[in-house]
């Protein structure tokens, strides 16, 4: 039994152009998201292939290269066995338009052969209930994102992966199903959260992969990828005093409006310096790098739609 | 499998076009078998009572007496040679005269006339309506990209492939076996009660409908192959319209025999076997040298005969290939 949920090894998609040429999705993507539930982001620019290897993971597209595997069973070729445990929103809502809500999510449900009462347990999850029987079509974006989302939960899943699962929500929905994946997680379901919205991301995950032009560029756990804070800022009532008595012990500080940058990892050396100057702090916190600063460092430079 | 086709079929139902097409399935019929009734319904009494009056006007209008003395002198001329004294004079009056029935519409309602007729044009209305029906379902899962979604519930896509088909290939045929039977079942009612229904007559008809079915449901399957291949209702629609319309050109154009019409194989399909005009044929039987048939005729010259056999295969043929490829594309391509 393998301790990793998904699993790729050397994955590589290609597609032929209308013109002849050939287009690089995916080349050579190792990705690996742990078990034992949390949210593992899947960050990359657009067009870096996150959805191309999403749908590969789930069998709507076949790889050029490479292996999968999901809960440890390589896929395609057993992803029949694997799927009932899998939950996914894949891009944009999928369903029939002229059919109701709860009519799209009956057909799916009776597909796997799940009871009415997680229908209605999903519906009332995403918080459509009383919208159930309008049609797909007469739906919000937002609405029919949290139907794409109830019809994960039919299947009661030990992993969903979520593609922009926040597209077109409003803030508060966008917080509701934040909270819902964060609750998933801690539930115990590994969920792989496909997104830009970085502050979302760095809100709700434990672990990330970010990948440029169809490559890995780093994955691992948020704070690791991150690293740990190298600067304080201080807010005392008198900056330029607090700088000068930082400087006297041999610190690199700053004055800043109503506050002191201070730049070392060594929070308990800053307050011992002040509180010997007989200054008092009523503020220390540590800086670090964001995931969105350091997104863009790591995919800046990466091109979007490789050629080959 | 039983559960996915099962999921199928009540998506099928749930399509607001395919329930449209199939209330035609059974409007139209309905329309032409009412026609088919009232056309042939026997004259009222007040018809009867007004074509007596004109035959009266008309047999007083005229003296016919001099033409009925020719044709007693010169049966030969008439077309009663032969005959001889009152019975000679009675046909020449027969035929020279006005008759009553000259004045009232004398078609009756004949099953095999029906057969050819009515139930050829309601088996051709099934077929193209249950080819759209087979068309639309599956062009509204790749319009909808919810086909997707399906596979993302069951990705064994050779069970998904199948139970679609199942479902449209199915439905044709119980909906245009119904119809088909209940179309002839009517007439022969009608027939029946109208005391003008001959032994045989309404089997032929049965069969000749459970036939028809079995043409809309390969339609259907056609259909829906096409479209799963394409992945759009618009160019299987366009491809069958080209065939349709441009294809009997096409075939003339190419000096290829009618043999290869598909027009004629499946009237050939529906009618047990059907003929054709064939060049080959004027050749090895010039004139009217061919053999006489059981009933004194010598066979039609230039003309050659698609069976039900020949027909089922050159259709089966195409079915089969237009099916695999559906198949092998929906098992490899990826799904949008």
């Amino acid at each position: 039994m393998s301790d990793l949920v998904i699993e790729t090894s050397g994955l590589r998609k290609e597609f032929r152009s209308h013109r002849g040429g050939l287009r690089v999705a995916v080349q050579d993507l190792d990705l690996a998201v742990p078990a034992g539930g949390g949210v593992h982001g899947f960050l990359g620019p657009n067009g870096s292939g996150k959805t191309t290897t999403i749908r590969m993971l789930l069998g709507l597209a076949r790889p050029t290269a490479g292996t999968m595997r999901l809960f440890g069973e390589p896929v395609p070729d057993r992803l029949p066995h694997v799927i009932g445990r899998v939950g996914a929103v894949v891009e944009s809502p999928k369903f029939s338009p002229n059919f109701t809500g709860l009519l799209n999510l009956r057909l799916l449900a009776d597909a796997i052969g799940a009871p009415r009462s997680r229908v209605d347990a999903a519906i009332a999850t995403v918080q459509l209930t009383g919208r159930e029987k309008d049609r797909y079509k007469s739906y919000s974006l937002g609405m029919k994102q949290r139907l794409a989302i109830a019809a994960t939960l039919l299947k009661d899943p030990d992993l969903l992966i979520l593609d922009e699962p926040t597209n077109g929500l409003d803030p508060a929905g966008i917080r509701e199903i934040r909270e819902t994946i964060r609750g998933l997680g801690e539930a115990g379901v590994t969920v792989l959260l496909s997104s830009h919205i970085l502050a979302e991301v760095q809100q709700v995950c434990t672990s990330a992969t970010i990948i440029g032009n169809g490559r890995l560029l780093a994955s691992g756990r948020v704070e690791d990828l991150l690293g740990s804070s190298t600067s304080h800022r201080v807010v005392v009532p008198d900056p330029p005093q607090a700088v000068a008595a930082l400087m006297a012990a041999g610190l690199d500080a700053t004055a800043e409006a109503r506050a002191v940058r201070v730049e070392t990892e060594d929070a308990a050396r800053i307050t011992q310096v002040l509180g010997e100057a007989g200054i008092w702090l009523s503020e220390l916190t540590p800086l670090r790098p964001d995931l969105e600063t350091f997104f863009l460092a790591l995919t800046g430079s990466e091109q979007l739609g490789g050629q080959a | 499998m039983i559960r996915l086709v099962a999921v199928e079929l009540r998506r099928y139902l749930h399509r607001r076009a395919v329930l449209l097409l199939l209330v035609a399935c059974v409007a139209v019929p309905v329309l032409l078998g009412t026609v088919a009734v009232t056309e042939t319904a026997p004259p009222s009494d007040a018809e009867i009572a007004f074509a007596q009056r004109q035959l009266e006007q008309d047999r007083a209008a005229s003296d016919y007496s001099q033409i009925v003395a020719d044709c007693v002198a010169s049966p030969a001329d008439f077309g009663l040679p032969g005959l001889t004294g009152a019975e000679l004079e009675e046909q020449c009056r027969a035929q020279v005269e006005p008759q009553l029935e000259w004045y009232l519409d004398n078609r009756r309602l004949d099953l095999d006339d029906e057969r050819r007729g009515s139930g050829a044009a309601v088996a051709s209305f099934l077929a193209i309506l249950l080819l759209l029906a087979g068309t639309t379902f599956t062009g509204h899962d790749w319009a909808s990209r919810s086909v997707s979604n399906q596979l993302l519930f069951e990705p064994r896509r050779g069970r998904v492939w199948a139970a679609k088909a199942v479902v449209v290939t199915g439905a044709a045929l119980v909906v245009g076996a119904i119809v088909m039977t209940t179309y002839f079942a009517g007439l022969g009612l009608v027939a029946s009660s109208r005391d003008v229904l001959a032994d045989g007559q309404l089997l032929d008809a049965f069969q000749m409908g459970w036939r028809s079915a079995g043409v809309a449901a390969v339609g259907a399957l056609l259909g829906f192959s096409l479209t799963t291949l394409f992945r759009s209702t618009v160019a299987t629609i366009g491809l069958l319209l080209g065939v349709a319309v441009a294809g009997s050109l096409l075939l003339a154009a190419l000096g290829v025999e009618e043999r290869w019409n598909p027009a004629i194989n499946l009237a050939a399909l529906v009618q047990d076997g059907t003929t054709y005009y064939s060049e080959s044929a004027c050749v090895e039987d010039p004139g009217m040298e061919g053999p006489l048939d059981e009933d004194g005729y010598y066979h039609e010259p230039c003309t050659e005969e698609v069976t039900f056999a020949d027909a089922s295969a050159y259709v089966g043929s195409f079915v089969l290939v237009a099916g695999v490829a559906s198949l092998v594309s929906f098992r490899r391509r990826d799904v949008p």
